[in-house]
């Protein structure tokens, strides 16, 4: 919302001293966010009158003259121009350097410099209107016409800065609207100039009443009192379609609307002085001369401005005549309830409708207007008595010659004031200081309450402006005691500290050990995915809809889907990376969601099954390598994370894996996720080339993180082991784990080095080098027991492994 | 013969002085008093000489042993002092070996600095689900029936709930708030928590607009307690997360689960007050809303509101983290592009 200074000052004198920035922090830390603040006058920079004094022709150029203009400055400028009207003694437009024209009403702004034109000095510009922000006041449908101010009759000395003759000299707060959405009085300068009242003591000039009074009945009915809550018609007669003062088209330009003609920039302007939305409308149009607000019936229709028809339904707030809907209550006026360019005498509509009713019209017809805005803030209804008298005082000045000559009103429901009691010791205890009771009345009587003091407890009556929803508790009149003295004056009070339990959450440090670990120690990247997935990859992954949860409405139709792995989503990043990477580690600990039933917090609210996953992915071209880099990643997790240990085991294939590369994860003999390699149908699917990934898959609900670190110390060996290396050729199927397994009880320690197969080794075989630790416990070995232990493994390993030295 | 031995040990010491390192050294050595030297030529002759000359030819070339071995020892000494292990030249404008990569996620780290931070005030971790229901998310939160940010149009309701109400109409959580009822419920009172996440507004996107985002909000429940002790938090917090104290101010705000509500300002880092592009040239950046408890809130975690108070703060972690960056892109948070992320370590 703009709140103009000039419009301001008509309900309160603000002190020269107090600047618009003052002003603007003071709101925003006291009331509202002011976003900007714009001097009007900016624009007009080094635009001024000046008086033609000499007219010559430009010896060069025939469209060209130039002329001899006093600009008010010590010496008479020569400035070239291709005007058309240009007459001596005439009082013109002058841009002097510095200032900034849109040329010929087209583009950005550019500055003026002194130049010279066809040989001719030429000192600024003489303009049309077009090119100095003045169309809405002295525009021309000639561009070659200058500014005649002459002509216009506008009073005006030379030097003068053009702004001031159009009421441009003026300043705009900038208000954030989402910081106004609580506050319905202040939608309208009135409001912004009795909150600045009260923030400055200021006196607030109030508005005079102007009520018609003791004229004919004009008929009106609501039969709908909880939609519409007051309704006032003023028939008003001997108007006619012309333009706005001067003053009005600025006050309402600098307000943020355009001027259209006098009778709709009056309903404008006591909107965005009042806050109260008002309309006009030709009576004529009205049939029956009688005016009825009602709820559509089903199917009805109301005629618009464009000979369309908007279909109603029941429910629609419609104000009409004898015979049909005219307008949509306070949204849109129908082609009856409009003026029109021979409209002589209007009926003025100041209403008061329910918020609740607009904000559901609005929302149907995905309509929101000035007014709307206004009303689904929600207004209270002795309003309407400042907008009718406002109104009233205008078209007597605008229109000398009209005649008020009916009032009617129905008005079923009038806004109460909300009464709150609020003790001394609540304010105390909730404001950390104590404030005297001659300091909180006087606040809240600035502020427009009643406040009544008795034995420690103020009895507050809100304003009828405060009482349409925003003050209903004492909390609310805590806060507006508290803004009003400033957060920034009240000390800081530090917090009890509490020593009687040690914050000890082992799932979150669990969680952010795994994290650090991944990161700092494994080389991977955590990135982030949407909850919602491209169904695409969730096909590619081989995963089905049947349990996933749906969006009603999705960021797209292909992400309707939420995730119930982060394996889809891992997809598409290993795409957008595969360009630019050719090898990467990223992880995810995320939420995926499965239909089900779920109780976190209360017996009525069931929600989908939560999952807290971690995935991890490896991409590379060595499948082996990436494979059991992964597989490593996760032999090491307990023991760096400090968790229950994790067990291979292979039952169930992941959708997603690789047929033979895949292995499942247990922990205390549950399964808890998967590791794999990713299949070539889920990388072709996912459009992925030129790159393979390895991924795992652990549900982190169900890891059982230790309360602390648990490892417990060994004792460093007394004796030295003994290192042997071993390279044993096996059968194909001989597997690592039985080997390791044969070894048991023979070694202190046993490593795999490395597995070779090709040249020297026999088909169906393959060659396996281990690396051994042996020793005793209780002296050191002699080269003899070394021996002796050697044949045993190798004796062992022929037995159990079919194995043959190499 | 005593000539030749001075003739020895200046050829000897020559030899020393001119060994370059060890390894010559080494040889040098063998050289000049090895078996087959002249020195042992010298010693291995003396019993074919007469008594005298033996003598003092036998004294000599011991002396001349024994001054090689002490040259030798010196010239050690000198080459270890200097001595390189390489061989010719090396470049070592050359860059290091890489360590190892691997990162945390930028709006991770900051969170993880902010746990860090709260946990050193003593205040628990708590996390939501990310789906929550309308009576959480908006019922318990005190938004009015016909709020704007229930219209579908802003939250993204789960298919098929949509046109129910309270706990039977899902959504995909669109603020934290919703959380804090979720844990007094759980925990009664008194409490300090903070509980960090994601949340998701259905809008459309820009460099400074996502459908997914990340909050970090925290709670105090307590008895008598002034909301001015919310700023005193608020500016620990901010000392320890950016390692200095930074300038805040308090200003009126209005959120429907807290009265009064207030905005938290902290003085732009980028300009450091003095205005900026960043801070839109006001000096002063927005991130943290906050307030003290609505009463209606109080109620709905089944708390009595003339007993208990307290106060939130919401930190917007994506605007924070930015700010820690000067990123730009608010998109690039859930991009899962590497030539970001590698940026952060």
């Amino acid at each position: 919302m703009k709140i103009s200074f000039n419009l301001l000052k008509k309900y309160i004198d603000l002190p020269d001293n107090l600047t618009p920035e003052q002003i603007a922090y003071d709101l925003t830390m006291r009331t509202v966010e002011v976003e900007d603040v714009i001097n009007t006058a900016d624009k007009f920079r080094n635009i001024v009158v000046g008086e033609i004094k000499e007219v010559r022709k430009h010896p060069n150029a025939d469209a060209l003259t130039i002329c001899m203009v006093d600009c008010g400055l010590d010496e008479i400028k020569q400035i070239v121009c291709g005007g058309t009207n240009l007459y001596e003694g005439h009082k013109v437009c002058v841009s002097m350097p510095g200032a900034n024209v849109v040329w010929h009403g087209e583009g950005e702004p550019v500055p003026i410099k002194e130049t010279k034109l066809r040989g001719e000095k030429s000192f600024g510009m003489i303009c049309a209107a077009a090119e100095v922000y003045l169309n809405d006041y002295y525009g021309d449908p000639d561009e070659r016409k200058i500014v005649d101010f002459t002509e216009a009759g506008t009073i005006c000395e030379v030097g003068q800065n053009v702004s001031e003759l159009i009421g441009m000299d003026d300043t705009i707060l900038e208000i954030d609207n989402k910081s106004l959405s609580n506050r319905p009085d202040l939608w309208g300068h009135y409001g912004i100039a009795r909150e600045l009242a009260a923030i400055y003591k200021l006196p607030f000039k109030e508005a005079p009443d102007d009520l018609p009074k003791g004229l004919p009945e004009y008929p009106v009915q609501i039969d709908a009192p909880d939609q519409c809550h007051r309704y006032s018609a003023t028939k008003i007669e001997n108007v006619y379609v012309k333009e706005s003062p001067d003053w009005m088209k600025s006050l309402i330009t600098n307000s943020g609307m355009r001027p259209i003609n006098a009778i709709v920039d009056i309903t404008n302007y006591v909107m965005l002085a009042t806050g109260q939305p008002m309309h006009a409308f030709d009576s004529s149009h009205v049939e029956g001369n009688k005016i009825i607000v009602r709820s559509a019936e089903e199917g009805e229709t109301l005629l618009l401005l464009d000979d369309m028809d908007l279909n109603l339904t029941k429910g629609d707030l419609v104000i009409c005549d004898t015979v049909e809907p005219m307008g949509l209550a306070g949204i849109k006026g129908g082609k009856k309830d409009s003026v029109l360019s021979d409209t002589t005498d209007i009926i003025l509509e100041v209403a008061s409708f329910a918020a609740t009713g607009i904000r559901k019209t609005t929302k149907r017809f995905n309509e929101k207007t000035d007014s709307s805005i206004r009303y689904e803030k929600g207004i209270d209804t002795q309003r309407v008595d400042l907008g009718v008298s406002l109104a009233c005082t205008l078209f007597k000045e605008i229109y000398p010659e009209c005649k008020i000559t009916a009032f009617g009103e129905d008005y079923p429901y009038k806004t109460k004031k909300n009464k709150i009691d609020i003790t001394q010791d609540f304010l105390d205890v909730r404001l950390g200081t104590s404030i005297s009771t001659k300091d909180i009345e006087d606040i809240l009587t600035r502020l427009g309450y009643l406040v009544d003091y008795n034995d420690g407890t103020y009895h507050c009556t809100a304003p009828t402006w405060r009482s349409t929803g925003d003050v209903t508790i004492k909390d609310d009149i805590l806060g507006d005691i508290a803004r009003l003295i400033g957060y920034e004056y009240f000390k800081a009070k530090p917090l009890p500290v509490n020593f009687e339990h040690a914050v000890n959450q082992s799932h979150y440090d669990f969680i952010r050990s795994v994290k650090e670990y991944l990161s700092f120690r494994c080389g991977f990247y955590e990135v982030f995915t949407y909850p919602w997935v491209e169904d695409r990859f969730i096909k590619a992954a081989k995963m089905d809809f049947e349990n996933a949860v749906k969006l009603a409405t999705p960021p797209s139709p292909e992400t309707s889907y939420l995730r119930t792995s982060l394996i889809p989503g891992m997809l598409d990043i290993i795409d957008k990376n595969s360009h630019y990477f050719d090898k990467f580690s990223i992880f995810e600990v995320a939420q995926v969601f499965e239909k089900g039933e779920y109780k976190p917090s209360i017996k009525d609210e069931s929600l989908p099954v939560h999952r807290n996953l971690l995935t991890g992915i490896i991409a590379g071209e060595e499948v082996k390598e990436i494979f059991f880099k992964v597989k490593g990643i996760i032999e090491a997790l307990p023991v760096y994370c400090q968790c229950e240990p994790l067990e291979f085991y292979s039952e169930t294939q992941p959708l997603w894996s690789d047929s033979k590369v895949w292995l499942n994860i247990s922990s205390e003999g549950k399964r808890v996720g998967d590791i794999g390699l990713i299949s070539l149908g889920t990388l072709n699917d996912s459009g992925i080339k030129n790159i393979k990934a390895a991924a795992f898959e652990l549900d982190m609900d169900i890891l059982k993180p230790y309360p602390s670190r648990t490892n417990k110390f060994k004792h460093l060996p007394q004796y030295p082991l003994v290192e042997q290396d071993l390279s044993i050729v096996v059968d194909e199927t001989i597997t690592w784990s039985q080997i390791r397994e044969s070894l048991k009880y023979m070694v202190k320690e046993l490593k795999f080095v490395e597995e070779y197969r090709g040249e020297q080794i026999p088909e169906g075989k393959k060659s396996v080098m281990l690396s051994l630790k042996i020793g005793n416990d209780d002296s050191t070995m002699t080269s003899k027991q070394i021996e002796k232990k050697m044949n045993g493994i190798i004796k062992i390993l022929k037995n159990k492994c079919r194995a043959e030295l190499r | 013969m005593l000539e030749k031995l001075d003739q020895i040990c200046q050829s000897g010491l020559d030899s020393i002085s001119n060994a370059d390192n060890l390894n010559n050294l080494e040889a040098v050595r063998k050289d000049i008093t090895g078996k087959k030297s002249s020195l042992q030529e010298v010693l291995k002759s003396l019993g074919s000489l007469e008594p005298d000359l033996r003598k003092s030819v036998g004294m000599k070339a011991n002396e001349i042993k024994n001054i090689f071995a002490d040259k030798i020892k010196e010239r050690e000494t000198e080459i270890v002092k200097t001595a390189s292990f390489i061989d010719g030249e090396i470049d070592l404008t050359l860059p290091g070996i890489e360590v190892s990569e691997g990162s945390l996620h930028p709006i991770t780290q900051m969170s993880y600095d902010l746990n860090d931070a709260f946990r050193s005030l003593g205040f628990e971790i708590y996390s939501e689900d990310d789906i929550s229901s309308e009576k959480f998310a908006f019922d318990s939160l005190n938004f009015p029936v016909d709020h704007p940010a229930r219209q579908s149009m802003d939250t993204y309701w789960i298919d098929g709930t949509e046109n129910k109400s309270g706990t039977e109409r899902l959504c995909l959580r669109p603020h934290l708030t919703g959380g804090s009822v979720r844990y007094l419920l759980e925990h009664g009172a008194p409490a300090r928590f903070v509980y960090p996440g994601r949340v998701y507004r259905n809008e459309s996107t820009d460099a400074r607009h996502e459908r997914a985002f990340f909050q970090y909000e925290a709670l105090i429940v307590d008895k008598d307690i002034s909301f001015s002790s919310g700023r005193v938090m608020i500016e620990a917090i901010l000392e320890k997360v950016f390692g200095r104290k930074v300038k805040t101010r308090m200003r009126e705000g209005f959120f429907p689960f807290t009265e009064p509500g207030y905005e938290i300002d902290m003085e732009c880092l980028v300009c450091g007050g003095t205005g900026c592009k960043v801070c839109n040239q006001t000096g002063w950046i927005e991130v943290m809303p906050g307030g003290v408890i609505h009463p209606n809130v109080l109620k709905s975690a089944n708390l009595d509101p003339e007993i208990w108070t307290g106060f939130y703060t919401n930190i917007g972690l994506d605007r924070l983290v930015m700010m820690r960056y000067e990123i730009d892109d608010v998109r690039l948070f859930h991009s899962g592009d590497l030539r970001f992320f590698k940026q952060f370590k």
